[in-house]
């Protein structure tokens, strides 16, 4: 009879693949042990002494004392579409054996039809609020505790605590983020149907109340859930990168950030061509050059001015080289200049630079007291 | 990973290659000519990419990238070249096929352009592209830090 259906129950939730239904009709069950968990704490739950574990009072207290609630008998009686009645329905065993014994012939299609109404019904009926994660964690740990059932209801809540777990265990193998974790600990349908209505419903807490989240039967379940746990992948690597490039604090958006970062590892990479050239031009030609001038030269730039110096020296150096090696760089990594950032700084004292070096090709060698100055305003002009 | 140590080994590298290119190409008494300086340049640039992607070994993507850039730069390696770029435009078409269906249309078009940028970046999804490219950033101020404390140095002398 009812054994049957629940070691029926049981094996489809140790299946993973549970059919549609299926899973509905469990994530009903869930809601009805909150709620119950909720609305009959004054009232006891006991045991069930006897075999066949008796439907008790569901919702409110005016159903008498609250026990375990069968989801076959929900989903039957539901299937009868006399939820409103069922509300006050004095329900006692023996009556409800007979109803559940009729009813039993076609489980799977009452749980199918009422599983569309019972949404929509719960919302009126019962008064659900959202429910947080945290919540259904502690839900979940209440219903162990206090609710101490018999023998066949306690094999069902077992056996969906442990595919509950299962399912917690698969999924958090890909993600392993707290979040996720939380909603897989739930049944598998919960989170599944939550994934979707998380962004959509608002979260309402009360310390009091065990809110349920609105949910729709959704079809496609496995896609969104993988999208989502991806999306939220993605953002938690977003997040890492903002903290790793300095300034984009104020943009959101994914595609604001990904300028931000392309901005960023390309002023960067051409930094390090800029200082690779300014060791070659040292290197090269620490012999040749009046090295008095060149630290006071450097030290009269501002202090971010890396890049100047970069530019500078060489501009100072030789005419053709400067010319060509920042063509070169110039070439290798043209962009519209950004309004924020190194790059529009080093794009512009590049190209003054260049400017620079064709005005001086012409001045003499021992002109360089005077230009450093000039070079030093033109800098000043770029940065500002 | 541990920045101190990759900038250690970042630094080691990178000073003893500097000290081999100097030794290597003495600097004449005369100034030297642009091209000249190009080239040390070049030379000095390709000694740190190589020496930071050596001291990441090829833990990462884009070192492995731009360890097997750095070997096949030579041209009579070009075959080569073209070779792995043919590869990687499958691979990428590929990927970039199956992770569009997913994707936006504004994502994309960044997307393209951080994988241009960082190195090894043409065949990968969006996902493992963000984890490169948060390493490649760090290894870059790494890099770019000691270039400048080296410079600063060399200034001094």
């Amino acid at each position: 009879m009812l054994h049957r259906l629940e070691s029926l129950k049981s094996c489809t939730y140790d299946r993973m693949d549970m059919t549609v239904p299926e899973r509905q009709a469990a994530r009903l069950k869930w809601q009805q042990q909150n709620h119950v968990v909720q609305n009959n704490n004054p009232v006891e739950l006991c045991a069930s002494s006897g075999s066949v574990p008796r439907f008790q009072g569901l919702v409110g207290s005016n159903l008498g004392s609250g026990q375990m609630v069968e989801l076959k008998r929900l989903e039957v009686f539901l299937g009868t579409d006399n939820f409103q009645e069922f509300l006050n329905f004095p329900v006692t065993g023996p009556e409800f054996g007979d109803s559940e014994k009729l009813d039993l012939l076609p489980p799977e299609a009452a749980a199918d039809y009422c599983i569309s109404r019972t949404s929509s019904c719960q919302m009126t009926a019962l008064d659900t609020a959202v429910m947080k994660e945290e919540r259904e964690d502690m839900v979940l740990e209440k219903m162990e505790s206090t609710i101490v059932s018999g023998r066949g209801s306690f094999n069902k809540r077992k056996a969906e605590t442990v595919a509950d777990h299962k399912s917690k265990d698969k999924r958090i193998k890909g993600e392993g983020e707290g979040e996720s974790e939380v909603k897989t600990k739930c049944s598998t349908e919960i989170s599944r149907n939550s994934s979707k209505e998380n962004s959509k419903a608002s979260e309402v807490q009360k310390p009091d109340y065990i809110h349920v989240r609105a949910r729709r039967g959704q079809a496609t379940d496995s896609h969104s859930l993988a999208e989502r746990a991806r999306r939220e992948k993605l953002s938690k690597k977003m997040k890492c990168l903002q903290d790793l490039v300095p300034g984009c604090n104020k943009i959101t958006g994914k595609a604001g950030m990904l300028d931000e970062i392309i901005n960023y590892v390309q002023s960067l990479q051409r930094q390090v061509e800029f200082l690779s050239m300014k060791i070659a031009a040292l290197n090269s030609s620490v012999e040749n050059l009046p090295t008095k001038e060149f630290p006071a030269i450097v030290a009269n730039f501002p202090a971010a001015a890396k890049l100047p110096e970069m530019a500078g020296l060489p501009c100072f150096q030789l005419n053709p080289l400067q010319k060509e090696s920042v063509n070169c760089m110039l070439n290798e990594s043209m962009h519209p200049p950004q309004t924020e950032g190194i790059a529009s700084a080093s794009v512009s004292i590049s190209e003054q630079s260049l400017s620079s070096s064709s005005m001086t090709q012409l001045q003499p060698f021992s002109t360089w007291n005077m230009d450093p100055q000039g070079l030093y305003n033109m800098y000043n002009m770029g940065f500002h | 990973m541990n920045p101190s140590s990759l900038k250690s080994r970042f630094t080691t590298r990178f000073l003893r290659a500097l000290t081999k290119i100097n030794a290597h190409k003495p600097i004449s008494s005369s100034s030297p000519g642009p091209g000249e300086i190009f080239q040390r340049y070049r030379r000095i640039k390709v000694a740190a990419d190589k020496s930071m992607a050596y001291s990441v070994r090829s833990r990462r993507t884009w070192s492995r990238a731009t360890l097997w850039r750095l070997r096949t730069r030579s041209p009579r390696s070009r075959l080569a070249t073209h070779a792995r770029r043919s590869w990687v435009k499958t691979r990428s078409t590929r990927a970039a096929s199956h992770g569009k269906e997913k994707k936006e249309d504004g994502g994309t078009v960044e997307a393209e352009e951080l994988r241009e940028l960082v190195p090894g970046g043409e065949a990968m999804d969006l996902c493992n592209l963000l984890d490169e490219t948060a390493h490649y950033i760090k290894c870059l101020t790494t890099q770019l830090d000691i270039l400048d404390r080296q410079e600063c140095t060399s200034r001094e002398l």
